[in-house]
């Protein structure tokens, strides 16, 4: 019984947030056949169920109701706003009801009848609607009446309106999805150290082929689980056509709503998130931004002010987009405000645009409104509504133009539980980054970041400007850990309010989609985690608090240090305007330069990894073949060369120098040269003049995208033949040599005799990359199979693979 | 004599929990150290997919861990919501109780007093039940909390 009672709890809770939204649209067009229907539909199961439980003040509300609505349809009444008023009185107290029935409380006495008499036009119709007496029966009884008034209403109801095509679903308790998702969390660790396991076991096909099948059902279900956890925004949007309508009423606004988008999924727990603040937007749109219906008129503007509210996902975002058509923010009055509470001064007023000072709407101690009224001066301000949507990552902006409308846009990632992260490391613990904040990870060396300390604060220089930068193991208290001062791997942190910070770790481990599972309130507590989540070897990871820890070294800037860093910004880029460049000595002994940008590294190579034999010279470094450039001519005199790598982003070449000499700033003017491409132009460095090489004319001329030297591998046939024979042919067609025990899908090639491959495709075992099958007979007249000695064959044949393994991979990495 | 009870030593104690309040006792694997936190939150730990907050039950009660013997087994709790491995010198067995709790004359001393609920007769003994909420809130003022570093 009990479960029937939550049943039908949650069924009368469903159909009144949705019948909330068709009475607003019924009471703006009374003549609307459909919204009446499912209106009276709702009452009427509403008094069906009540008396199959036995709530004789439910059943004799719902009955009124639906007796003035059954009026309504029979064309014995017309609606008008008195009646739409009471229905809502009627279906707010069903509401409050109901509340009560779940939290098994006595709803307090009386004031039903008020509520019924409100409904009634003519008093016989009271007297009707009063039928509380004879409902109140049995519940055998009341059940009969429902369903007597079922059966009449039956008929005409088929005749006039076809019943809505409803969505299949059936309901499920929360917590009942929450166990399968962390039973396929679970599976997911489980997989991953099976996985592990046969790794260290070796290659073994006949189990390879059903994990990977295991590998990816268990991500479709993953997919699926998550897709479980989200929710319609509908849901949120059912409630605001009445919000809306309330406000309105109450502030003798006329306002319409239009909502769009409601089929946008979002994770349920950030609908809830979301619930708060937008409310708060739309009270503040009709409360502020829309005028009274004369002032309208007196501006030419329609007297019913529209308040339209979109969402719309992109990738990982959601944005939900609230718009009114009210009067605008002004500008002069919100500067005037802010500079009167000492948010901003006045010189930083005149230095700051339109769009920033409708932004300071949303700092802490802001209110314009003059006179607080009870629907959005409650002291809850836009800082809370901005706080709590940065808390879960999302952030809101406002635009405006005076006179024409507000426009308020939200943005919120699409989900609280599962994120992009980054796991880093410091001494031998791990944690874990929202990949939402990480701006950039930089490898590099103390002298290069320029870092210093300014008393207790180290500072480094990134993109030339100077940002602060947290030891992680400072931070955390923990030991330093076996990288030396000034080694560590920088992680560039942009705050929501745009604060950049970075934060130093020894190593960085991995990224990738993390379950964040929350943490047990004292460790919450400490301001430093926002959850936890388990690595994939079932390792337990804390996720940082990004913001609180910025908060806590007072790396968030107020509004005050945010207006001024804009102005700040600009002179930066003025001075960032600085060339740097790499100094060098080249083989004919010119100074020359090379824009630092381009200098992607300096290597050194040995004179044997230099090949000058294909008219143009290349060199293999870190296993990739790369143009050289500026070799001298003739033998070199030394066994090794130092080259500068280059690259434009995309493609990569080598400079070869004589000497290296030193990163500088081009202060001095540039003297375009005309008569060589090659050079950009000259200039003056400490007296002397270098030549500034042009990295276009550079790269036009000589660069490539990086070709990996590694060859393709080929698996041969295990007998002496193929060692002594076949094996010379392969590798000079350009292939490698698999050893026996080379892994599968690193094996491009395979090349076995017919009675193998006839085993092997009766067994139905998988052959790795393309396959050349031999046959040992001159004459075996199938043409899938080669002869042995026919050499010309066999390398055609290893030719045409090569171009097929070879565009296979240059497709991979187009499509990465 | 019918309510079942999972008897601990905590500090050289005998104590008792609920055992509807225990959903599992586990062999307590890797603890990752939670930095910055009071020295009574051990760190978390897997369990299957779930990561639970390990509290070493002695220094929750402001007794140093050291003086004891740690059982590698660790009562796993859930309070409002949230899932605790309680790390204690020994657990001992199931037993049953009487679930009315008495108090002794003179009390339990300072430390025990926050976290016991009162002494519970069991059939291996008296035992002191404890009060899960109030033994994870942990000593009222430790001196091992960390503020903001800054």
């Amino acid at each position: 019984m009990d479960d029937l009672l939550a049943d039908f709890v949650a069924e009368t809770r469903e159909m009144l947030e949705a019948s909330e939204g068709e009475i607003i649209a019924w009471e703006a067009d009374p003549a609307d056949r459909a919204r009446l229907d499912n209106i009276f539909r709702f009452v009427h199961t509403v008094k069906g169920n009540c008396g199959f439980f036995d709530f004789p003040r439910l059943a004799g509300l719902s009955h009124a109701a639906e007796d003035a609505l059954a009026d309504c349809r029979a064309g014995r009444r017309k609606p008008d706003s008195a009646l739409v008023s009471a229905v809502l009185a009627i279906i707010d107290r069903i509401a409050a009801m109901i509340d009560a029935v779940e939290a098994g409380e006595d709803f307090p006495e009386g004031g039903d009848e008020a509520l019924i008499a409100a409904l009634a036009e003519e008093p016989e119709i009271e007297i009707d609607a009063r039928g509380e007496g004879p409902v109140a029966g049995t519940a055998a009884e009341a059940t009969l009446a429902g369903d007597e008034a079922g059966a009449e209403k039956g008929d005409a109801r088929s005749s006039n309106a076809a019943p809505n095509p409803a969505l299949r679903s059936i309901r499920l308790p929360v917590e009942l999805l929450d166990r399968v998702m962390s039973g396929v969390s679970d599976m997911v660790l489980a997989r991953n150290d099976l996985a592990h396991r046969l790794r260290q076991a070796g290659n073994q096909p006949t189990i390879d082929g059903p994990f990977e099948r295991l590998t990816t059902i268990l991500s479709d279900v993953r997919d699926a689980i998550t897709r479980m956890r989200m929710q319609r925004i509908e849901t949120l949007f059912s409630s605001l056509p009445r919000l809306v309508r309330d406000l309105s009423a109450e502030l003798g606004k006329q306002v319409m709503i239009d909502l769009e988008g409601g089929d946008v999924e979002l994770d349920r727990e950030m609908i809830e998130v979301v619930r708060d603040p937008l409310t708060h937007i739309i009270r503040n749109a009709i409360d502020h931004g829309v005028e009274p219906p004369s002032d309208r008129l007196a501006r030419g503007k329609r007297e019913i002010a529209l308040l339209s509210i979109a969402a719309r996902q992109s990738g990982n975002t959601i944005s939900i987009v609230v718009s009114d058509d009210g009067r605008g923010l002004d500008e002069e009055r919100i500067a005037a405000k802010a500079v009167a509470t000492g948010l901003i001064s006045e010189a930083e007023r005149r230095e700051m645009g339109r769009d920033k000072i409708l932004q300071l709407i949303f700092e802490p101690g802001f209110s314009t409104a003059e006179t607080v009224t009870g629907v959005s001066g409650r002291g809850v301000g836009l800082d809370v509504v901005r706080q709590n949507l940065e808390r879960v990552g999302g952030s809101i902006k406002v635009s405006s133009q005076p006179g024409v409308g507000t426009l308020f846009t939200l943005q919120i990632p699409l989900t609280l539980s599962i994120i992009a992260g980054l796991t880093v490391g410091t001494g031998d613990q791990r944690f874990a980054i929202p990949q939402s904040y990480v701006e950039e990870i930089v490898h590099s060396s103390a002298k290069a970041l320029d870092y210093t300390c300014m008393g207790e604060t180290s500072l480094i220089t990134f993109r030339g400007q100077r940002v602060p930068c947290l030891l992680l193991s400072d931070v955390l208290g923990l030991d330093c850990g076996d990288v030396a001062e000034g080694d560590h791997t920088m992680v560039m942190l942009r705050l929501a309010s745009g604060d950049l910070f970075a934060l130093a770790v020894d190593r960085i481990h991995s990224h990738g989609d993390l379950v964040v599972k929350p943490l047990a309130p004292a460790v919450m507590k400490s301001g430093f985690y926002a959850g936890s989540t388990l690595l994939d070897d079932g390792q337990p990871v804390l996720l940082l608090d990004v913001t609180n820890i910025a908060g806590m070294y007072d790396l968030v800037s107020d509004a005050r240090t945010r207006v001024l860093k804009t102005g700040m910004d600009d002179l930066d880029r003025a001075s960032g305007d600085v060339m740097r460049a790499m100094l060098f000595t080249d083989f004919a002994g010119r100074r020359s330069g090379l824009r630092l940008e381009l200098v992607k590294r300096i290597e050194t190579a040995p004179a044997s990894a230099i090949d000058r034999s294909a008219g143009r010279a290349r060199a293999v470094i870190d296993g990739v073949i790369l143009p050289l450039v500026s070799l001298p001519e003739g033998p070199l005199a030394s066994e090794k060369v130092r080259l500068l790598r280059l690259s434009d982003g995309a493609c990569e070449l080598l400079h070869a120098v004589a000497e290296v000499d030193d990163a500088v700033e081009l202060t001095e003017p540039l003297k375009p040269v005309a008569d060589d491409p090659l050079v950009e132009a000259v200039t003056l460095v400490a007296g002397q003049t270098v030549t500034l090489i042009d990295g276009h004319e550079l790269f036009a001329r000589h660069g490539e995208p990086p070709e990996p030297a590694a060859r393709p591998l080929a698996r041969l046939p295990d007998s002496e033949w193929a060692r002594t024979i076949l094996a010379p042919l392969v590798t000079s067609a350009g292939y490698a040599i698999a050893e026996p025990n080379v892994a599968d899908d690193k094996v491009a090639l395979t090349i076995m005799f017919e009675d193998v491959y006839e085993v092997a495709a009766a067994l139905d075992r998988p052959v790795a990359g393309s396959v050349i099958r031999l046959s040992d007979q001159p004459d075996g007249g199938d043409r899938e199979t080669i002869y042995r000695y026919d050499r010309t064959a066999l390398v055609d044949a290893l030719q045409h693979a090569r171009g097929r393994s070879g565009s296979a991979s240059r497709n991979r990495k187009a499509n990465a | 004599m019918n309510d079942l009870f999972v008897m601990t030593q905590i500090a050289g104690r005998r104590c008792a929990l609920h055992a509807h309040d225990v959903s599992s006792v586990i062999e307590i694997g890797a603890v990752t150290p939670v930095p910055r936190t009071p020295a009574f939150i051990a760190g978390i730990t897997a369990m299957r997919s779930q990561a639970l907050t390990v509290i070493d039950c002695r220094l929750a009660l402001g007794f140093d861990a050291r003086e004891w013997p740690t059982d590698h087994r660790a009562a796993v709790v859930a309070v409002s919501g949230h899932s605790y491995a309680l790390r204690v010198d020994a657990i001992e067995d199931i037993t049953t109780g009487s679930a009315e709790a008495g108090q002794v004359p003179g009390g339990f001393g300072p430390e025990w007093s926050r976290v016991a609920t009162g002494m519970i007769e069991t059939a291996i003994g008296p035992a002191l039940l404890l009060d899960l909420a109030a033994l994870i809130a942990g000593p009222a003022v430790s001196p091992e909390v960390f503020g903001a570093a800054a």
